[in-house]
């Protein structure tokens, strides 16, 4: 199950080898109410603390593979289903230290039923969250 | 003059639950307490492994109904006309998406399909390939008994060139399998309070989609014959059992002496919080049943 908030507690945490962090992940629940194929998400921009991210370096891991912006929007006959858990891949040498953050992300969706000029829209989460290990 | 309404539940009244503290039991659990006899879903978010679920899925669901004694009603389904950046959907690849759809609904016992077809203006206009790709299924369609009905949704009212466009299509092709989906947030005509909209305060549409776009009720009637299926979109309840947005006092007799006896399924849509809308729902269905029942001890009175 999900925990109701966008950013989930659980899956905040750095990655890279333990002795060069390389950056930070970002676990998301499912940025829409419905199921969808990962072209129509347009890249998530990040904060961590006051430092933004944009979408185009962020990278989203689902499934076990990752996506940069590019591989997302060829990602026509890839599904984020309800329940799949997607991981953002914050570029940070060093990464973040262990204590309690503010995060930020704005997942961009685009929904074709929606005015082209509303294509995409930030679905927006914010918390505080915990990274436990250096 | 006409029949009793049927009364049911889309699962997308529990959006923000669903996942998080809800499961699809749960669903079913809320949904058949309020007295419902139809549940409702969309089919990326409620089918698991959508849109081939596994046979164990398939058990899941049927033992649902089965238990709950619900049927399927509508499934709700979209055609992304827009997956890709730089151009849209063929009339082809419309068809695929529409037929992918219409054989998990079938399937899974649905009668109703609404599909959601992507837009190319401001205006809402729906994808031009909407009409080349249903043709193509309608086919299927029948031979599923399934009718195919998009959504009439706020901001796009009852006159509108798009409800022209599909009623033309109904006239010109003569098929049972294509109709229209009412969603009642048309009705809308007193603002939504502290509800948050994906849609960015200062665009041209928050106005409408804060304050309604107030369509009377009495337009119904006009379009009536085309409506096979009504989504009894909803807002907030509040403590005395009144709707503070929707003038359902006025909906209901003209749904009434439209003669429609179809399904008035919630959906609920308020504020974007859990453990809200299981209560908002129930409400609603004593609401919608007392005017009924008002309507016709009128009926029987006069």
């Amino acid at each position: 199950m999900y925990e109701y908030q966008l950013i989930q507690a659980t899956g905040f945490r750095n990655y890279g080898p333990e002795d060069a962090r390389e950056g930070v992940e970002v676990r998301l629940r499912l940025p829409n109410y419905r199921g969808m194929r990962l072209s129509l998400l347009d890249g998530v921009d990040v904060t961590l603390d006051d430092e933004f991210f944009s979408y185009e370096i962020t990278k989203l891991r689902l499934h076990g593979e990752v996506y940069d912006l590019d591989a997302m929007r060829d990602a026509t006959t890839v599904r984020w289903a309800m329940g799949d858990f997607g991981s953002v891949l914050v570029p940070k040498a060093g990464g973040l230290a262990p204590g309690i953050h503010r995060v930020k992300v704005a997942a961009r969706v685009r929904s074709p039923y929606f005015p082209p000029h509303l294509q995409p829209l930030p679905v927006n989460g914010e918390r505080l969250a915990t990274i436990v290990l250096p | 003059m006409s029949g009793q309404f049927k009364y049911g539940v889309s699962l997308y009244s529990y959006t923000e639950d669903f996942g998080s503290i809800m499961t699809l039991e749960d669903g079913f659990d809320h949904a058949a307490d309020t007295g419902a006899t139809g549940i409702e879903i969309l089919g990326e978010t409620h089918v698991e492994c959508y849109p081939e679920p596994s046979k164990e899925w398939l058990d899941t669901w049927f033992g649902l109904l089965d238990r709950y004694q619900l049927e399927p009603t509508n499934m709700c389904s979209w055609v992304d006309t827009k997956l890709r950046l730089g151009r849209q959907l063929t009339v082809e690849e419309g068809a695929g998406e529409l037929e992918r759809d219409l054989r998990l609904a079938h399937r899974l016992g649905f009668k109703f399909l609404r599909p959601k077809f992507g837009v190319i203006d401001a205006q809402l206009t729906p994808d031009p390939i909407w009409s080349g790709a249903v043709e193509r299924v309608l086919d299927l369609a029948n031979k599923f008994d399934i009718v195919i009905c998009p959504e009439i949704h706020s901001p796009t009212p009852i006159r509108h060139p798009a409800v022209e466009g599909y009623i033309d299509f109904i006239e010109r092709t003569g098929t049972p399998n294509f109709r229209l989906l009412i969603d009642t947030g048309i009705f809308q005509n007193r603002p939504l309070k502290g509800w948050q909209h994906e849609v960015p305060e200062g665009d041209s549409d928050h106005a409408k989609l804060i304050n309604g776009i107030a369509v009377d009720p009495e337009e119904f009637l006009d379009i009536a014959k085309y409506v096979a299926f009504i989504q009894a979109k909803f807002h907030y309840i509040n403590d005395d059992l009144q709707c503070e947005n929707i003038p359902w006092d006025k909906v209901i007799p003209v749904l009434k002496r439209a003669g429609y006896s179809g399904y008035l399924s919630s959906e609920y849509e308020g504020a974007r919080e859990p453990w809200v809308a299981i209560d908002q729902v129930r409400r609603q269905h004593v609401m919608m049943r007392q005017l009924e029942a008002q309507y016709d001890a009128a009926l029987a009175d006069a």
